[in-house]
Formats: structure tokens, sequence, C-alpha cells
């Protein structure tokens, strides 16, 4: 009888597991198609009205259009569109892998500091004109905002090594430097002229207009690097999420892999927020969409976050157009304004818990 | 600006304001020469108060530019304290002035009252006749108290404004502070002289109603690598209708300040753009800002000019291909001699009209007749100009 009943059940369990892994990857297929089709209505809309005939033809022949026409797509549309995507990816991958190694769903690249700390050096940018590495000087405010982002995931790391620190502590030592860098900005603030202010306050609302072909180049070039080093790791970081004990039972060291999980992620965002500033809420949600979607198995859950959180920054990059025509709304505000009622109905449509 | 103007506006009853005077007398030693007067401000509030004021506390020091020309032998006298933003907003005309006037450095300084940093000890113990502050600074200065605390010392707030809205509110100002200083007729004289100099560009472009050249404000232009900020119909935006151009951000941006998408400016063509630009080099240095301003280094503001218009938001623009890319000293958006800039505005937007306007000599004969300082030029430059 017993014999019976797990023949019967393997090739069930079998089957059962194949519906799974096939309705994750309709659901990731799904994902690629409507990015797919945001990128389109985002390189179509803007304030010169061009015919989707004209798009078409200055996207595959550019030589045979108006000069306007060329530059508007290839050198106005493109990048910012591109750079949706990229910069999307990027902070989702981070925020899903710091849930990840932290074993925490509030964790993302704003609960480690890590863009309070770029905000912080590109302040010192904007306000008082200090380069932190003074070579290329117009690039004074990405650097900033970069190395100062390194150094906070750094010195989290460093603080992390010390005898007795568990995950939780980490959570604490971000939450601890957000706090330190707020106030340091809001020094900055005080100090700086009326001019300045203003400067930083619109960097901090973050904003896709600042990208250009080489920055595109250089946040793709990270995020095509990071990437497979964390789909690499993509069954031991699934086994962390059963916690510490259980991953190292079987075989994982979870010290080694969060350090160096922490430092990947911390690239990505580090990088995303020195050429966009900060754009809040996709490095939480866009993680916690893939997760409601597509499970935990990091083979589907990784790019599962990437797509969500370039599929939010694009769809947020056409409203932030639309919404007021001829005007660009800044995207971090646009993001968090949309996206956290859709997040919510998400969270609680949701009958199990996701968490 | 809606007018309250009632007694209860007032900062205090009258018998403590009169004991809170004869106080203030005795403790100055002025003498009884001062009169009585009751002015209303620009916040639209009745302030009474002994004239003329011999202690002021100036709560914006670029406050400067107007009692400047009803005192131009002495601009600082009677300035008790001031707030210290004169040096850093306008670094150019502050060492124009210092270099004058070198008890300007002495004057104590306060923190702002709009971030709350004014110091109302202080204030008190300097013993003002009258605080004069920037009307934007009016909600935080009634949130923390502050008009009352200096009412029940018996120091009355008057408020001004060039800033808000230059427009409607410099000529009051400057009327409110002649009567404040019992030089009411130099005010006048002033008035006079700014209301004529518009008169020159106005009703040229009333009577010819020429067709209005669509125009880029490119407000502070290479300060950061954002493109592009610009003004709605206040402010600059208001300067380019009056000289008879046609401003591509109305109707795009709601409000005095805000950004265009990039696209829209190749999308509109504008024939004419107007970058402002200042020396920012304590805030951005070595950006791509044109550093126009009194002493302004005219070659060096002439290549970042040119650079400015390799944009990828410029390309092929009308305003790029005629040359019609010109620059101007920012720090007119907030000054009382608006008037100039309306009038370059008008002579680039429409050269054969105002070909016999010369704003150089307006700004010459403001200086000469008005301000305490000499005009030093650079406030402006165009790439139209070989």
């Amino acid at each position: 009888m017993t014999t019976e009943t797990t023949t019967v059940d393997a090739p069930q369990g079998r089957d059962l597991y194949r519906a799974l892994v096939l309705k994750r990857q309709l659901i990731l297929a799904a994902l690629v198609l409507a990015l797919f089709l945001s990128l389109c209505v985002d390189l179509a809309l803007g304030p010169a009205r061009f015919g989707l005939g004209e798009v078409v033809a200055a996207l595959f022949t550019p030589d045979a259009v108006s000069q306007q026409a060329r530059v508007i797509l290839w050198e106005i549309r493109m990048p910012v569109a591109l750079m949706a995507l990229v910069v999307g990816a990027s902070l989702s991958v981070a925020g899903a892998q710091m849930q990840t190694i932290l074993s925490n769903p509030l964790a993302s690249p704003f609960t480690l500091g890590i863009s309070a700390g770029a905000s912080f050096g590109a302040a010192l940018a904007l306000a008082f004109g200090v380069a932190i590495i003074p070579a290329a000087i117009e690039y004074v405010v990405p650097i900033n905002a970069f190395v100062m982002a390194m150094l906070t995931a750094f010195l989290i790391h460093a603080l992390s090594l010390k005898r007795g620190v568990t995950i939780e502590t980490i959570v604490l030592l971000g939450i601890a430097m957000v706090f330190i860098f707020n106030s340091l900005m809001a020094l900055i603030q005080f100090f700086a002229s009326q001019q300045a202010v203003a400067a930083v306050v619109f960097w901090t609302m973050g904003s896709l207009t600042k990208a250009t072909w080489p920055k595109l180049w250089v946040a793709l070039g990270v995020l095509a690097a990071v990437l497979p080093l964390l789909a690499r790791h993509g069954w031991a970081l699934t086994a962390m999420r059963l916690g510490d004990a259980k991953a190292e039972s079987m075989g994982v060291k979870p010290r080694a892999l969060r350090l160096e999980v922490l430092v990947l992620v911390s690239l990505l965002a580090a990088i995303a927020v020195a050429f966009v500033g900060t754009i809040g809420f996709i490095g939480l949600v866009g993680p916690h969409i893939a997760r409601l979607l597509l499970g935990e198995d990091q083979r589907f859950f990784l790019p599962g976050a990437a797509l969500c959180g370039a599929l939010i920054l694009s769809v947020g990059s056409v409203l932030s157009k639309i919404i007021i025509p001829g005007t660009i709304i800044p995207i971090g505000i646009i993001t968090s304004l949309v996206g956290i009622p859709f997040f919510l109905f998400l969270i609680l449509s949701h009958k199990k818990a996701s968490w | 600006m809606t007018a309250i103007t009632s007694n209860e506006d007032l900062n205090m009853p009258k018998p403590l304001l009169k004991t809170a005077f004869a106080t203030a007398l005795a403790l100055t030693g002025v003498t009884a020469q001062a009169d009585e007067i009751t002015v209303t401000d620009i916040a639209g509030r009745e302030v009474t108060l002994e004239a003329p004021v011999e202690r002021m506390i100036l709560g914006e020091g670029r406050q400067i530019y107007l009692l400047g020309a009803l005192q131009p032998e002495d601009p600082f006298a009677g300035v008790v304290g001031w707030r210290e933003d004169f040096s850093q907003a306008d670094p150019d005309n502050y060492a124009v002035y210092a270099e004058r006037f070198p008890e300007l450095e002495e004057i104590p300084t306060f923190g702002g009252f709009k971030d709350g940093t004014f110091d109302v000890e202080q204030a008190a113990a300097l013993e003002p006749d009258v605080v004069l502050m920037n009307l934007e600074a009016r909600t935080a200065t009634e949130d923390a108290g502050y008009d009352d605390k200096l009412a029940e010392l018996g120091i009355p707030i008057v408020y001004v404004d060039f800033r808000e809205d230059p427009l409607a509110h410099t000529l009051p100002s400057m009327r409110l502070m002649g009567q404040l200083l019992g030089e009411e007729a130099d005010a006048e004289a002033f008035i006079a002289f700014s209301e004529a100099q518009m008169a020159r560009v106005t009703e040229v472009i009333a009577d010819a109603n020429p067709e209005r050249p669509r125009v880029f404000i490119d407000r502070a232009g290479g300060y950061s690598e954002d493109c592009c900020m610009s003004f709605g119909p206040g402010n600059f935006g208001e300067y380019v209708e009056l000289a008879g151009g046609s401003n591509i951000a109305d109707g795009i941006i709601p409000n005095t300040f805000g950004s265009l998408n990039p696209e829209q400016i190749l999308a509109a063509d504008p024939e004419q753009v107007v970058v402002t630009g200042g020396n920012w080099d304590a805030y951005v240095p070595g950006g791509d800002w044109v550093g126009v301003g009194p002493g302004a280094d005219m070659e060096n503001a002439r290549a970042k000019l040119e650079a400015l218009t390799e944009r990828t938001a410029m390309t092929g623009i009308a305003a790029v291909e005629s040359d019609d890319f010109h620059a101007i000293w920012h720090q007119f958006y907030n000054s009382p001699y608006y008037f100039v800039a309306v009038q370059q505005l008008a002579k680039w937007f429409h050269p054969e009209l105002f070909a016999d306007l010369d704003p150089e000599a307006t700004m010459q004969e403001l200086h000469e007749r008005f301000l305490p300082v000499d005009y030093v030029p650079g406030y402006w430059m165009s790439l139209h100009d070989h």
C-alpha cells in the first residue's frame, strides 16, 4: 500500500512542481512584455508630438529623419528611458538581496544609510563645491555621492565583523547611519545659500533627466557584472531565508556570503543613486512585488525583482512626463505616490502572509 | 496679495506702544523732533511709529539696494544690525560696497527669520526703532511670535518686498522706506526714474505691438547638470512679456519657478535664449555657469555662454542658429533695479525698435544719481555682439 501511494505521489509532485515552474516562467515572460510596452510608450511620448511612424523611423533609420527628431529620440528620450530600466532594476535587486541576507522585510538601500550617504556627498558638492576626489570636476556630484555611499557600506561591513554583531544589529547600524547623515544634511542646508538648498532638495527628489549615454553605460556595466555574481549564489541565498543555522547545515557559509553580497548590492545601489539622485521606494517595494508574484526561489526571485523594479521606474518615467506636459515631475515623487497605493493593494489582497 | 488692514493688525495696544517709545527715547537720547506717523506696509498692516527712524535692523541685508538710494552718502547710517545674506548671495556687489564703506563689516549680523535663527534678545539689545522685514519672512516671523515679542519691547516690524513680486512691490517698498526715514523726496525721485525707464520700454511695445519672439529663460543655466530650469509667469517671465517677448514656459510652469522638459525646448524652438548667471564660484567652483555681474571677466563669460549652446536641448534651435543667445545677471530677479533688465531684454528682442535705448547709460545714470557706489559694468552679454 505504502509503496503504491508514494509511486502515485511522486509524479503528482513532479507535475505540481512543473506547473509551478511553468507558471513562474509565464509570470516572468509577462513582466518582460509589460516592460517592453512601457519602454515603447516612454520613447513615443513627449512634448514634441511625433507620429508613431516618425518615432519608428528615427529609431531604425536615424539618418533619414530630421535632426530635431533624431536628437529628441536618441539624446533626450532614449537615455532617460533606458536609465529608468537600469536604475529600477539595480535598486530593486539591491533591495531584494539586502532583504534576503538580513532576513528583514524592511531592508533596502535606504534603511542601510547608503542613499543617505550618497545624498550627503552630493549635498557637499552642491552646497559648498567640496570634491571628495578632486578629479573630473564635471562629475563631482555623482562621484561624491558614490564615494560616500560606498564609505557608508564599508563602515557597516567593518562594524558587522565585530564579535556579537547579529543581523538585527546590522539593520540598527544602518538606521543609525540614516540619522547621522540626515543631521549632517540639515547642517549643510542650514549653512548653505537658498539657491544651493534648492539644488540639494531637487537632487534628493531624484530625477532621470540627469541621464546621459556615458552614465547609462557605467550603470548598465555594473548591473551586468553584478547580476551573474548574485545568480551564482542563487541556491545559497535561497537557503539563507531558512535561517543561518539551517543554511549552515546545507554547507552555506552565512557570514562570508553576507559580506560578499553586501559589497555587491552596495555597489549597485551607490551607482544608481549617484547618477539619478535618491529614488525612494523601489528598493523596498520592487522585491516585495516580485516575492508576492514569484516566491523566494532565487532562480525566479532575482530576475523577477529586477524586472519589477525596472517596470515600476519605467511606468513612473512615463507618468512624470504626461502629468504636466512640457515639464518633468521628479521621478522620486511619482514612484512613491503612484507605487505605494498599488503596493498596499497587493499586500492587502494577498491572503497568505508573504514574509 | 490680499491686504489685511485693520486695527487688530497693530502689533500692540497704543498705550503700551507709547510707553515703550518713551522708554526707547529715554534710552537712546533721541531728541523730540520725531513725529508719530502711521504707514501701511507691504503686508497691508497699519503700523504706527515715530519717524524719522534713527536705528534700523534690516531683516534682509539686500534691503540696502533700496536704502542706498535714500541715503547715498552714508547708506549704512542708522543700520544697527542686519541679516548676513548680502555677502553670500551677491558677493560681487558686496565687494563694491565693502570697499567704499568698510564700516559695513562691523555691523552686527543676524540669522534669518525664515529659518528661525533670529535672536530676539540680540535685536532688543540693539534698541532699534524699527525692524524692516522681507515679506516672505512673515509667516515664519508670526509663527515664532517674534512680532509679539518685539511689540512688547516697543519695536515695530515693517514688511517690505522686492522679491516675491518685484513689479508690484518694489516701488511701494521704496515709498514706505522714504516715509520711515523722512526722505520722501528722494524716494519719489527714484520711483519717478524707475517708472520713466520702464515706460521707455512698455510704451514702445504698446504702440508698435511687434510680433513677439519665443523666448526661453535658462534660469542659472550651467549651474547644475540638469537642464532646464526656467521661470513661469512671474519674475523674469514677467520681464520677458514686458519686453515684448513670449515666454515658452508660459502655460507649462504654473508658478514663478519650475523646470522644463529638455525636449520641450526643442519642440518650442525658441528664437531668443536668455541665460541668467552670476558668480557662483563659492557654490559650484569651475562650473558651467556664466559669471556675469559687476566686474565680470567677459571673455570667460563668453566662452561659457558659447559652451552652453552645445547642450543637447539647444541642438538646432533658432536662437543658436542666429546667435540670439544672451546672458544676464541672475540677481535682477531679486533687485529693485529690474527695470534695467527689462530694457536690455527689449533691446535684444526688438533691436530695431529700441535702437536708441542704451541700458548701459540707464545703469550709469542710476548709479550716478541715486546709488552710493559707482557703476561697474559686466551685467550682461550676448553672442550677437562680435
